[in-house]
């Protein structure tokens, strides 16, 4: 089948977008994927390695690489800063119409030698480097902070690029793309801890997330002393924080591996250090993963039952109110540092996706199957679905449904082609 | 004749200010053989590329060495640059200034800027060119196992225009597929009957695999099928054994083993649940049913699942009163924390223990005793029915097949090392791959998943017949070669067989599609007979030269 | 070579890491001088015996994290290698130029600086001692 001239658009540049694409490029195929945020890699790509002395299994690493396969892919055009703001047409000949963001510094030109964040006049400067592992590695200029954009005429930074490739005078950019299928790998929204304002996230600085902590481990490498100047010896992670309860009837996958893995990371580094974990039921299933709880289930004290409460007291320790139900009634501890296991939530643009591209939204809010038995389809001939967008899912099984929404696409764009020639 | 190397320094704009590139520039041009130096500023956009293109033109350079920011971005830009100036790709070494030297480092770096430019010309001396060639790849593919999974991949290889062979043990497929059509209303015999009627597919029952030698691309599979011997080339190889399941009966439940010692109660399965509740002519109806699983076994999304639709249609079938007693109830698979909520609704009672419960026959029925650490009191319940705890084991022969080809099991034997790059189909051999539940505890969506990358992966291998491949990157020296065999025992991707070139004597011939380039063949060989274009021992031994003379 | 210290670096892991490092600003002695490698199976005994001849005060090999090679068992064999290298050395008297593996991921810059500050401590205390 003769699919060498054939489009695909990927939205969303997460792991599973990323897999997606990936595998449709290898297949011959064109590929714009589209990413509304500056730098690819979702969520997946600020997560830290938790490696002990072995391997912890949790294939960040494997994020990186696939990261850096897919841009340098030559069949993978990569669209950043872009939303899709209309959809016409239908299987094999959609015309979708995108929105690009000006970025200000063209990403192909910038080659991230320093000398424009030298030069802003600004504090903080209005052009900096983006995170150490963002890709493109492209230096990023503040609209916000950029005095130019209050109406000076500051030029300081364009007159010091070597490459010239910083532009002012660009506007968000439009155009329409056509391309035979789409596959949507939008991904997920962290659940926002303050929604359950009794744990006092956003009010007490030593409530963390799960998902602080991994940026924490990625950026330090170890664990941050407490603003008190404390190293955390006693330390808690509360599961199931967004998953399982009212509003959001499904388990997250994810919180019980990557709370034991980094709590085991924690033993490794530190080994006096004491960790509880607070839990509902273990989700120990998938591939090494048993071993691993084996190992630290000694080490690591474990409650089941989930705590309700969490207050600060004046010395800056956080006190957990839980109930021990081998005593049978209500106890209070005290930790240095509590980091709550939140969630995965749907997107929250996945709303307004659904629309422009008549698709549907499930009960729980994230993208709606047509099939039961197939998670990659969606009611509308030729938009697939990959990763946590369909529902929550861990980094291989994202990329696992990135490449199975890549072979339905193929294969449907494959039978397009083939009636069409037929008839 | 003396090699024309051209080094190309790029100061990245101006960005690297603790280098002195001028000073740099003029160490590096007596670094001896050293044809030209050329600084060049942005080298890596166009404007870069186009003068490095004339540069090397201009000076007739046959080796190339850029100074910069790091391979890992920009490698594949200078080899293009090479390539279209009529140069190998693999002619050209970096010297990673930027990353490892200026970025890394306070203060004036120039030296050790200067010391990695000679660690790379002296590399770039010895680079040889790599060739491409298109190599012929067979278009049929293996499918070991005849359940659901196997099934599913063989039409689905079909509809991409491949040619599977399903080659079950048993004399029909599908034997072991019977809990997918209840659990998940699949019809499996419908999905059977469409492979057997399917001309690309072919269907080899009662046959066995007994011996596979090749590689991607080329496997050679002897198989054994009623006393008789078939020989058959596949481009590739699916291993879709499924598992099986086991009463926990002997581990540690205390119970007689045999199910006949009870008379009154019954232990069932929970497939003998299934067709119990399916059964329309039979009228027990048992008042009170004990699940229990989970304790023996922590992979237990399968039994979770299980438990949940049996309990439930139990209830509204028999009304029964209904107890699970396990340790965690496993709701990592899509669906099935709703399932879990209203299994609890209706009236099934969860009862969660640390401990295995104890269980006795007692007066014509099953007394479970645990702990539950809700109530944090010993409870006991007497059942009619006891669905025992279910634990996963591979099939039979999984350690077999797999040794046949070489490829390791996981932990708890199942296919597929834990590693994370394998996941979530391949093997460490090209050409090699696993779906659905013989590489773990998997639910269906898990599975449909597997078989869809399974089938990628091997249509991009196979769908065109040939590939372009680099050959003879990595090679033993016919000359050096004593088949000592030690690269074979080694190699981790199986590229290693002994083999004959040109009619000479047998040697270790690599195979490139299934070769990795990682070296470790190279590094073993006692008679050092591997060459390995790039990372050869003279051209790393020279790189420690340079830094010895600096 | 004064003080040199060689680090054979994986393409897989401690090289992309050492980018990393570089990126993110985080400083390791100068001394180091890294040598890429496709896999640290690929080093062999003769490569580190060399470094030391040639004057280097330390050989580090640097593969990826155990159950995580790329190449499966590469790190491993790495390990023995290194391990049956320091025993050379100690039977034949040298001691004090270290040779060490250490086993990191792609995306652990700061366990390549530990790793690199560890040996050059290592090196120092050996010189002190004498």
């Amino acid at each position: 089948m003769d699919l060498e001239n054939k489009c695909v658009l990927v939205v969303g540049s997460g792991i599973s977008g990323i897999a997606s694409a990936l595998e449709l490029g290898n297949a011959g195929l064109h590929v714009y994927l589209l990413e509304k945020e500056a730098a690819v890699g979702g969520h997946a790509a600020s997560f830290c390695c938790k490696a002990t002395d072995v391997c912890s299994g949790c294939s960040a690493c494997v994020v990186r690489d696939k990261i850096k396969e897919a841009v340098l892919h030559p069949q993978v055009r990569l669209l950043t800063n872009s939303t899709i703001r209309k959809l016409s047409g239908e299987l094999g000949d959609f015309r979708v119409e995108i929105t690009q963001q000006p970025r200000y510094i063209d990403e192909e030109r910038c080659i991230a030698c320093g000398l424009c964040t030298e030069v802003c006049p600004t504090e903080p400067k209005a052009v900096y480097p983006p995170a150490a592992e963002a890709t493109p590695f492209s230096y990023i200029l503040d609209e916000g902070l950029c005095v130019r954009f209050k109406g000076e005429k500051c030029d300081l930074c364009r007159q010091s690029c070597p490459t010239k490739a910083i532009e002012f005078e660009v506007k968000a950019k439009e155009q329409e793309l056509s391309v035979g299928a789409i596959i949507v790998a939008t991904g997920f929204d962290v659940f926002d801890a303050r929604e359950k304002g009794s744990l006092g996230y956003g009010r007490y600085p030593n409530v963390v997330t799960g998902l602080d902590l991994e940026r924490t481990f990625s950026r330090e490498g170890c664990l941050k002393r407490t603003p008190e100047g404390k190293e955390p010896q006693e330390i808690a992670f509360i599961q199931c924080v967004g998953s399982r309860d009212e509003g959001h009837g499904y388990c997250s996958h994810v919180c019980c591996k990557y709370a034991m893995k980094l709590a085991g990371l924690i033993k490794y580094q530190r080994p006096d250090t004491q960790v509880t974990i607070f839990y509902i039921d273990l989700q120990t299933a998938g591939k090494g993963f048993a071993q691993f709880y084996e190992e630290y289930k000694e080490s690591i004290r474990f409650v089941r039952g989930v705590p309700v409460e969490i207050l600060q007291n004046a010395s800056g320790e956080l006190e957990v109110k839980f109930e021990d139900i081998s005593q049978g009634k209500v106890c209070r501890d005290t930790f240095d540092l509590v980091v709550l296991s939140v969630g995965i939530s749907p997107g929250k643009g996945s709303w307004d996706l659904a629309r422009i591209l008549g698709i549907n939204l499930a009960d729980d809010g994230f993208f709606d199957i047509a099939d039961p038995l197939n998670s990659n389809e969606t009611s509308v001939d030729g938009i697939f679905l990959a990763g946590t967008c369909q529902g929550p899912r861990d980094i291989p099984d994202s990329i696992a449904h990135g490449i199975a929404a890549a072979s339905e696409a193929i294969q449907v764009l494959g039978e397009f082609a083939g009636r069409r020639t037929g008839s | 004749m003396e090699a024309r190397i051209g080094v190309f320094i790029c100061n990245c704009g101006g960005g690297m200010k603790n280098i002195d590139f001028d000073a740099a520039g003029a160490k590096v041009a007596k670094i001896r053989g050293v044809t030209c130096v050329n600084l060049i500023s942005d080298l890596c956009l166009e404007e870069g590329t186009e003068k490095m293109a004339a540069r090397i033109r201009a000076e007739n350079l046959d080796k190339v060495v850029v100074a910069g920011c790091s391979p890992q971005f920009k490698e594949h830009v200078f080899r293009n640059v090479l390539e279209n100036a009529g140069l190998d790709g693999h002619l050209l070494c970096m010297a990673n200034i930027r990353e490892q030297c200026s970025w890394a480092h306070d203060g004036d770096v120039t030296e050790k800027a200067v010391d990695l430019v000679k660690m790379a010309v002296y590399k770039a001396r010895l680079l040889r060119p790599v060739e491409k060639q298109d190599i012929a790849v067979d278009r049929k593919v293996l499918v070991v196992g005849g359940g659901f999974s196997a099934v599913a991949s063989a039409l689905r290889l079909s509809r991409v225009g491949l040619r599977p062979t399903v080659l079950e043990k048993e004399a029909v497929l599908g034997t072991s597929s019977e809990e997918l059509q209840r659990f998940y209303g699949f019809d499996v015999s419908s999905m059977i009957g469409a492979a057997e009627g399917d001309a690309n597919i072919e269907v080899l029952t009662s046959a066995r695999m007994t011996a596979a030698k090749g590689a991607a691309g080329d496997f050679l599979v002897t198989i054994m099928r009623e006393g008789e011997e078939i020989s058959r080339k596949y481009g590739a190889i699916v291993f879709a054994t499924g598992y099986r399941t086991e009463l926990a009966l002997d581990s540690g439940l205390g119970l007689p083993a045999e199910n006949e010692a009870v008379s009154g109660p019954k232990i069932v399965s929970q497939e003998q649940l299934f067709d119990m509740l399916n059964d329309p002519f039979t009228d027990t109806k048992p008042r009170t049913i004990g699940f229990v699983f989970g304790f023996s076994d922590e992979n237990s999304r399968f039994p979770t699942l299980a438990t949940l639709n049996n309990a439930l249609a139990a209830k509204k079938e028999w009304d029964s009163e209904i107890y699970v007693f396990c340790r965690d109830v496993e709701v990592d698979s899509e669906g099935v924390e709703k399932l879990y909520r209203e299994a609890r609704e209706c009236g099934v009672v969860f009862l969660k223990c640390e401990a295995l419960p104890r269980i006795a026959v007692d007066n014509g029925r099953i007394a479970i005793e645990a702990e539950d650490v809700f109530l944090g009191e010993d409870t006991v319940v007497a059942c009619d029915l006891l669905v025992a705890e279910e634990l996963l084991f591979p099939t039979e022969g999984t350690a077999a097949l797999s040794s046949l080809l070489n490829i390791r099991l996981d932990s708890r034997g199942f296919y597929q090392d834990e590693n994370v790059h394998l996941y979530p189909v391949a093997s460490e051999r090209k050409g090699v791959f696993f779906v659905g539940g013989c590489r773990g505890d998997l639910d269906m969506g898990r599975v449909l998943t597997d078989i869809s990358s399974a089938v990628m992966s091997i249509d991009k291998l196979l769908s065109s017949g040939t590939i372009t491949a680099e050959i003879e990157r990595v090679k033993a020296d016919p000359q050096k070669c004593v088949a000592c065999l030690t690269c074979i025992r080694v190699c981790p991707h199986g590229a290693v067989q002994l083999g004959r070139v040109d009619g000479g004597k047998e040697i270790a011939v690599i195979a490139d599609l299934a070769c990795d380039a990682c070296g470790i063949c190279a590094a073993v060989c006692p008679a050092k007979a591997i060459d390995f274009q790039g990372y050869r021992d003279d051209q790393l031994l020279a790189q420690i030269e340079a830094i010895g003379e600096s | 070579m004064n003080g040199r210290i060689i680090a054979f670096c994986c393409e897989h892991s401690a090289y992309p890491a050492a980018d990393l490092a570089g990126k993110l600003g985080l400083h390791y002695p100068e001394t180091l001088r890294i040598i890429r490698v496709p896999c640290a199976g690929r080093v062999d005994v003769i490569h580190m015996l060399r470094a030391l001849e040639k004057g280097a005060s330390a050989v580090l090999v640097l593969g990826c994290e155990d159950g995580a090679c790329h190449h499966i068992t590469g790190n491993i064999r790495a390990r023995e290698r290194v391990k049956h290298c320091d025993m050379l050395l100690r039977e034949i008297g040298i001691d004090g130029r270290p040779v060490v593996m250490f086993n990191l991921s792609p995306n652990a810059p700061h366990k390549f600086v530990k790793a690199a500050n560890e040996i050059t401590k290592i090196i120092k205390e050996s010189r002190e001692a004498r």
